[in-house]
């Protein structure tokens, strides 16, 4: 493969093959970080991408083209469990990072604690471990164009967030992202038409091409190659993004190691289907699940002028593993959130213009698991148990709290039994809802595990540097090796953590 | 569909907003699980008024009002898949509805230019 060059969907034919000091698959956070530390420290790296590569002039703008050009499968993947709650991942060069709202937030302190207690991983929030991860955040936050949100550019909805945080007092703030100079054009969910979101496929996949690298895009890897119990590379085959055609192929050699950053879902996938049967791989899925409420207040709103997501408060996260954060989505989806349909459904719809919609993430406790489908595609089984569905409802209630302290007239919770709209003097409904998780809409971002870390080979994939435990040449540099859900926005932790296992590995 | 989100007011419904090419369009480019899902959550609307109104019909011989109060009673059903399946239908409505440029300058929002679909192909 020459230098700086991209090989996209090749039909059905002669194999593509390449070779490189290292194959990275995926392209996302974990990936694009990894990759770029490799190709700095002066390895040749190429990078396979199962999805195709779209500068911002290709994005989308509707949900709909959004669904069927940057989702995985059209964002049909849900979890297999008490409810069916969608999980989100991208499928497209930069990954997720494309497609969220790159929102950076540094790890937490009692993570690293935790990781130690529970994992045998690094030495504590005051040890060297947490110092070298956040170096790199550090450095992250310089190279990505780390700001808070211009007051030009929040939005009534965020405005009104921060009114009602003054208010009830949530310790919240205005949220910091990878996109300075962000104009609020609301379109982060869709991608960045903008170039504001600094997404990987905008620096650090290209920067890797400059160094010598090279990337496959449209191409799925399928199986890890091994020579012994040495991983040699990938192979797979290409897939054309619209029409989903098998195309030619490909076998991706590498020298020196092969980084496996496909996500949560996919890597476990990746390594199962290598012939990796081991009991761990798969095994502590977690999530963030989270849902919104909607806040319908007197004046307009125009939740979708503005940032998607401009405030945020982590007072909850420690005690109730909750987070709290506003979200515009775009009105086609939040208007298949609104209860009803008929003639019913267009009379709430008349109120869009005055809805805010704000959410929770949840540090659930709950671990699920990623199977291989009969057809080779990630199974995620999760179910919150009683004890996180109440921490569930309870940041629903949370987030109505805020919007009355806003000064919001009613709050739509979309819970399945209760009355559409609540009013102020209502909220107890709200703590007394069912538990049932299949009572609420909801979705599960920030996805966690499943060849998770640990100094345990028994109940672990890798160790703290990524190496996979009884294999060479073979990392894990993405959310699937994060033993445990940290209760933050979570891409800032990922890409710190692959740049330090791609640092061990150059050693 | 066009039950879920009929016209109203000054709104348009989802017939109005070209749901045929819609559906040509979305048959053509989705994966044939979402396809599938669809036409099952089309077909349990279909022969459900006799678990919403107690009328052995199918959804298509009811009345307009009958069919306003089927269409409602399934989306707020006990039954947890049903409910799914329904809003399965609401979510492609919705983005079919809300896509539409003349419900957008309804809500004051800018009309979406064409999705490019492209990709680098070099």
């Amino acid at each position: 493969m020459k230098p700086n060059s991209h090989t996209a969907f090749q039909p059905r034919g002669s194999e593509v093959i390449v070779e490189a000091d290292y194959v990275v698959v995926g392209s996302g956070a974990g990936g694009a970080a990894a990759a770029v530390t490799l190709a700095r420290g002066g390895a040749t790296v190429i990078v396979v991408e199962a999805g195709p590569w779209r500068d911002p002039h290709d994005y989308a703008h509707s949900t709909y083209g959004a669904l069927r050009d940057m989702m995985d499968d059209w964002g049909a993947t849900i979890t297999r469990g008490p409810a069916l709650w969608p999980v989100v991942q991208a499928r497209v060069v930069g990954g997720t990072t494309v497609i969220n709202s790159a929102i950076c937030v540094r790890t937490p302190s009692d993570i690293f604690d935790e990781w130690q207690r529970n994992f045998g991983i690094g030495d504590g929030g005051g040890g060297q471990f947490a110092e070298r991860l956040w170096r790199w955040q550090d450095q992250l936050e310089t190279e990505l164009c780390v700001a808070e949100t211009g007051p030009e550019a929040m939005g009534r909805s965020n405005e009104l967030a921060l009114k009602g945080d003054a208010a009830a007092g949530y310790d919240g703030h205005v949220i910091r992202r990878y996109a300075k100079g962000c104009i609020g054009s609301g379109q982060c969910l869709q991608g960045c038409t903008e170039m504001k979101k600094q997404s990987t496929n905008l620096n650090y996949i290209p920067e890797t091409l400059r160094r010598g690298g090279g990337i496959l895009s449209c191409a799925a890897a399928e199986r890890i190659l091994f020579e012994g119990a040495r991983a040699i590379g990938v192979t797979g085959h290409f897939n054309h993004p619209q029409t989903r055609a098998r195309g030619a192929a490909f076998t991706a050699r590498a020298r020196r190691g092969v980084f496996v950053a496909a996500s949560a879902t996919w890597s476990p996938v990746l390594l199962r289907k290598s012939g990796l049967t081991h009991k761990a791989v798969g095994a502590n899925f977690r999530a963030h699940p989270g849902t919104g409420v909607f806040g319908l207040y007197d004046e307009p709103v125009d939740m979708n002028r503005g940032v998607t997501q401009g405030w945020a408060s982590t007072r909850f996260r420690k005690d109730g593993g909750l987070k709290l954060e506003t979200l515009s989505i775009p009105m086609e989806m939040a208007i298949s959130r609104l209860a009803g349909g008929g003639r019913v459904l267009m009379e709430r719809i008349q109120q869009y213009r005055h809805i805010a919609m704000w959410v929770h993430a949840l540090r659930a406790r709950t671990a699920g698991r990623v199977d291989v489908s009969f057809t080779g595609r990630p199974v995620v089984r999760y179910g919150l148990d009683v004890e996180d569905m109440r921490r569930f409802r309870d940041g629903m209630l949370r987030v109505a709290q805020l919007h009355f302290a806003a000064g919001a007239r009613e709050v739509v919770t979309g819970i399945h039994g209760l009355p559409y709209s609540l009013r102020p003097d209502q909220l107890d409904v709200i703590a007394n809802a069912p538990l049932d998780p299949r009572s609420y809409v909801a979705i599960l971002s920030h996805l966690f595990g499943g060849c998770v870390m640990g100094k345990d080979a028994s109940v672990s994939v890798c160790d703290a540097e990524g190496r996979v435990h009884g294999r060479t040449g073979l990392y894990i540099a993405d959310a699937s090796m994060l033993p445990d859900n940290i209760g933050v926005n979570p891409q800032h932790t990922i890409m710190a953590m692959a740049m330090e296992v791609a640092t061990g590995a150059l050693k | 569909m066009c039950d879920l989100m009929p016209a109203s007011g000054a709104l348009p419904g989802v017939g109005d907003c070209d749901i045929d090419a819609f559906l040509t369009k979305l048959r053509a480019e989705t994966t044939a699980l979402t396809w599938v899902g669809l036409c099952l959550a089309a077909l349990l609307w279909l022969v459900t008024p006799v678990v919403t109104l107690g009328v052995p019909l199918p959804a298509l011989l009811l009345g307009a009002n009958a069919r306003d109060r089927h269409i409602l009673a399934l989306t707020s059903t006990r039954i947890y898949l049903l409910r799914q399946a329904v809003f399965l239908l609401k979510m492609y409505a919705s983005m079919c509805w809300g896509q539409h440029p003349s419900v957008r300058s309804h809500f004051n929002l800018a009309a979406y230019p064409v999705d490019p679909g492209t990709f680098r192909t070099t």
